[in-house]
Parts: C-alpha cells; structure tokens; sequence
C-alpha cells in the first residue's frame, strides 16, 4: 500500500517573494498530478502543536518562534538564527512549520500502524533545523520529529539524505543515538552550506559508524554520484538491517540549481530514485517514507518530484508535459519550462576535470567504507 | 589569540635529580612528551620523549642508563615564552627553532607549556566550522577599505560573518575566505562581483555590468 500527505496549507510555509524558498514548488508538482488525474486519495495531515516538538526542540526555542509567528517580540531571535537573510521572520511561521511537521510524523505513524508500506510526504525535508537554531530555510526539524516517533516504535531506522546539502540538523540530533544510522551524500562543505559532513564525522558513543557521510566534488556529474551511492548505502543497509528507511529527497543536486554545484539530470535523479527503491524492498522491509526537500530552480524540482512520485507509484513516466499546464505554468513563474517531463540531452557543456573529479569521489567513499565498515561487527 | 588562551596551566615537572626511567613513566602515566625541569622553583632545562629514548637507544653509540639524573641529558637554556605573547610569535620560534614545545613563563614563574598541538588546536580553532554557514572566497585589492566595502555589502544583505581568513597574494593582492552565515551564497556572489570585487568562489559568476 502506498500513501500520499499534503496539505495545501504547505504554501503557507512562505518565506516572502524573493526568498528561494517558494511554495511554488510542492505546488507546481501537485497541480500537475492533477492535471496527470493521479490527484486522489491524498492524505491531509493537521499541524502538531508545539508541545509535540518537545522531543527535538528547546522550549524557548519553540517559545521563540511562535512568539515571533504572531507579531511579538524575542529579544533573543539572532541567537536562534531568527530575522537573517535565509530564515526572515513571517506572520504564521510557527504554525506552517508545524503543519509541515504534522506531514511527516503522519507518515511515520501510517507507516507504523501499518496501513501503507511506502508514504511521500509532499512537503517537509526541513533537514538543517537545530535543536535550538533556525538554519538554511528550516525552522523545526520535522525529520528528527518523526524519527523520534519511529525509535519509540522499536523500529531501527535508517535515513538517507539526498539534498546537496549536507543534514547538519538531524545528524546532530541522533548523533549519538544507536537506532538511527543517517547517510548524507552532498557537495563537500568545503564549498557549500553548511560546511560539515565530512567523512570523519561518524557517530559518537553508541552512535558510532552509524552516521555516513561522502562530500562530493563541486560539478560531480550522475554516474559519479550514483556509483558512490551503491558503493557505500547497500553493504550500511546490509549491516544495519532496519525497519524502515527514511529518505530527504532533496532536488537541489540538479544541475540547473541556483544555490549549488553538482551536475545531476532528471535521468539521473530516475535511476537513483530506482536504485533507492529497489534497496528499500531488498533491505529495509519494503517500508519507506519520502520527503522532499531543497530544490530551488523552479523549472526543474517539480519534475524531478514528479518522477518520484511516478516511479513510487509504478505509473509510466509521461514523455511531454501536457501543453496547457505547461503554458499556464510558464506564465506564472515568467520562465520557460521544457516540453518534456526529462531534461533535454547533452543537458550541460561537458565539465572539465570530469574523470579527476570522478576519481576524488571513488577514494572519498573508499575512505569512508575503510573508517567506518570495521566497526560494522 | 593569546598563549594564554590556548596553553595548558601549572604542567607537571621533574627535578635534575629525577631519574631517565622516571621521567619516562611519569610521560607515559600522563600521556605527555615534554617535562619542563625545575630546581627550586627556576626552570632549568627540559627533556622529551625523544631525548630519551635516543638517549637510551641501544642505537646510539654509547647509551645512557636509564638511571641517569635528567640534569645531565636535559636542554638548557630553555626557550620560553609569555602568557601574553601572541601565539603567532610562539609559532615562529617554535618552527624556527624545530622544537615541539615552550614553556611558559611569567614573573619569573613557570605558568604553563605549549606545544605544537596546542597551535594545532589553535588552527582548528581559526579555521573551523561551529555555525552553519557557506564560504566566500575572494580576491581584494591591498589597499585601504576594500575588506570594509566587502562586509559593508554583507551587512547590507543580512548576512553575518561568522569567520575570516586572510593571506597574501602576489602583485598586491590578498585572498580572503570568509564563512558567512548563509545558504544563498551562490545567489549573492553576483552582487558582490557585480561591486567590483574578484570572486573566487563560487566560480562560475559573471557579473551583469
């Protein structure tokens, strides 16, 4: 069984204009599933209220941006990375945040009670949020919320974050935990937000080895990304064995995005979505919950969500975009969006230092596997 | 940065009179290479790991035994410095002088050590990552106010700077990598360029002047 959350209210979740972060674009995917007729049966999810994110957030924390939410004041917003350029202050921020919540604990909860084995949260993925800190567009951690909820299930859980930017949020949150193993793949922080995700970092305590990461070169092409996903999320899944695997399927790693580096095509993002579900069934039970993420190019995310949501639901992937949607679309977002629902081939100038970079992604997951697989006994 | 912030406090010590085989248990109960040696309250010498085992190595020519007073093997006079010093200057008598450690002194008392770890910690320090943020790399123009213009631009867009490294360039120019407490900088790396400043990273940014 498989089941879909969203809430229209997800678009409340609005930063402002200017701001990457537009609602725009879980509505682009949802407007074209019905357009496709696939709009049906969609769970609606209800915001969870602030004391259900006492598990992972400080209360004056919580205080603090729901004061902010309603027009108050918090003499404190910097220290919680409130009122900066990538997390400004908006009226009902609080709330969006934790209906955004409510998606993805709703979906750990479906999964639990058994009523479907695989659940795409269209909303959610807000993987940089802190146990006390607003960072890189998120503000509560609806991840770790619903990760926490899986863990009092007795469930092992893995987490695989495919955003280009590493998941500081929720590995800091269970980095020491020993139910929670978490894999990032993301561009190297020495290049990109938030400037952590190194190989050494592998856990702590009990923790250890359990938290994965391969910081891949700026402008790593697909074939390099996938070959290191097989080489390092297959024998971690083997060891680990868990219930159910949690996947941040952040679109930002396409080429065509505005705040990162790596060259990945829809193609790409097809065969990876394939790989991740075949090692779901093979491994993890069958269970998996999906959430979307970062993904800033708005002619891009929604079709690379929209394959997902197609492959999830075994539908035929559509060659062209219907035209009228199209159309409407390209109007609204004043950009022109491609005819067809793939990106067209050769999609990008071929990148110097292809096979160098190839080569430094190979012995950074070679690195990681030698650091961390000893400890897998 | 201070020696004061990055040394360790009231080290352990030895007496001229403390045997080689002593002085190597007491480094390897504490897990430390270097022994500041005091005679009543005076620094005398000091003596690492290093000086003993070689001293000791059926190796050498003619070994010592291990029940030699560590006056006798001892450096002196010893290179020191003070809690003030910048460690920056202990640096460079540390690499100019190839040692791994300097005792700190104060008031003629001995206050502290610093080792070549302790800079290495230092660097972490200066260079690590303890806030999200994104990197900045650019190339200034060696003159007055250009690191201003470049901050005054990031303040402009909310953006706080977390850390800046700097080194000098040739023909004038320092390269400066800051860690900003943003995601967007890939966005805002055009309006920087665009005010006349040489990005470096994130490449590939062609100013729309």
């Amino acid at each position: 069984m498989h089941k879909v959350i969203y809430h229209p209210g997800y678009s409340k979740y609005n930063p402002g204009e200017d701001h990457p972060f537009s609602p725009l674009r879980n509505e682009m995917v949802v407007d074209l599933l019905k357009e496709l007729g696939l709009f049906k049966g969609m769970v609606q999810p209800e915001a969870v209220s602030p004391k259900d994110l006492y598990p992972v957030h400080t209360h004056k924390y919580i205080d603090a941006v729901e004061r902010l939410s309603t027009g108050g004041i918090n003499l404190e917003q910097e220290k919680y990375g409130l009122g900066s350029l990538d997390n400004p202050v908006f009226s009902g921020m609080g709330e969006a945040a934790r209906l955004q919540v409510g998606g993805t604990l709703l979906g750990a909860k479906i999964l639990i009670q058994n009523k479907a084995d695989k659940v795409l949260q269209l909303g959610g993925g807000f993987h940089h949020a802190h146990s006390a800190l607003a960072s890189g567009f998120c503000i509560y951690n609806d991840i770790a919320i619903a990760i926490k909820e899986l863990i009092n299930a007795g469930w092992h859980i893995a987490y695989l974050d495919l955003d280009v930017h590493h998941c500081d949020g929720v590995q800091e949150i269970f980095y020491a935990n020993d139910k929670v193993m978490t894999i990032s793949l993301h561009e190297s922080g020495e290049y990109l937000f938030p400037g952590t995700g190194w190989i050494n970092e592998l856990g702590q305590g009990m923790g250890r080895s359990l938290k994965l990461n391969v910081p891949l070169e700026p402008f790593t092409e697909g074939d390099s990304y996938i070959e290191v996903l097989n080489t390092i999320v297959a024998p971690a899944l083997s060891w680990f064995k868990p219930d159910v695997l949690v996947i941040q399927a952040g679109a930002d790693a396409h080429f065509s995005d505005p705040l990162a580096d790596l060259m990945l095509t829809t193609y790409d993002f097809e065969k990876i979505y394939r790989r991740v579900l075949d090692l779901v069934d093979e491994k993890t039970k069958g269970r998996a919950l999906f959430t979307l993420g970062g993904g800033y190019s708005l002619t891009a995310v929604f079709r690379i969500w929209t394959i997902l949501y197609l492959l999830l639901f075994k539908k035929e992937l559509p060659v062209n975009l219907p035209h009228r949607w199209r159309i409407k679309w390209q109007n609204n977002i004043e950009k022109e969006i491609p005819e067809t629902l793939h990106d067209l081939l050769p999609a990008f100038k071929p990148v110097p230092g292809k096979n160098e970079i190839e080569k430094r992604n190979r012995e950074t997951a070679r690195r990681l596997l030698d650091a961390a697989a000893p400890d897998w006994i | 940065m201070l020696i004061r912030e990055v040394m360790h406090p009231d080290p352990i010590t030895v007496k001229p009179s403390t045997r080689l085989k002593e002085a190597y248990k007491i480094m390897q109960d504490n897990n430390i290479r270097h022994l500041p040696v005091m005679d009543h309250k005076k620094l005398v010498g000091i003596v690492t790991d290093r000086d003993l085992r070689l001293a000791t190595s059926k190796l050498t020519l003619h070994p010592y035994d291990v029940k030699t007073e560590v006056g006798i093997l001892m450096s002196h006079p010893v290179q020191f410095t003070h809690p003030s010093d910048p460690v920056e200057i202990a640096t460079r008598t540390m690499r100019e002088l190839k040692i791994g450690c300097l005792p700190v002194i104060e008031d003629a008392k001995l206050v502290g050590i610093v080792t070549g770890m302790d800079l290495l910690d230092a660097l972490l320090l200066l260079t690590g990552i303890y806030q999200p943020s994104g990197r900045l790399d650019v190339r200034l123009n060696d003159r007055v106010g250009e690191l201003a213009r470049l901050t005054a631009l990031l303040a402009e867009h909310k953006i706080n700077v977390h850390s800046i490294l700097s080194y000098r360039e040739k023909n004038r120019k320092i390269r400066i990598v800051l860690r900003v407490g943003t995601i967007e900088m890939k966005l805002l790396a055009e309006a920087i360029c665009n005010a006349g400043f040489e990005v470096i990273w994130p490449v590939h940014i062609a100013c729309i002047k």
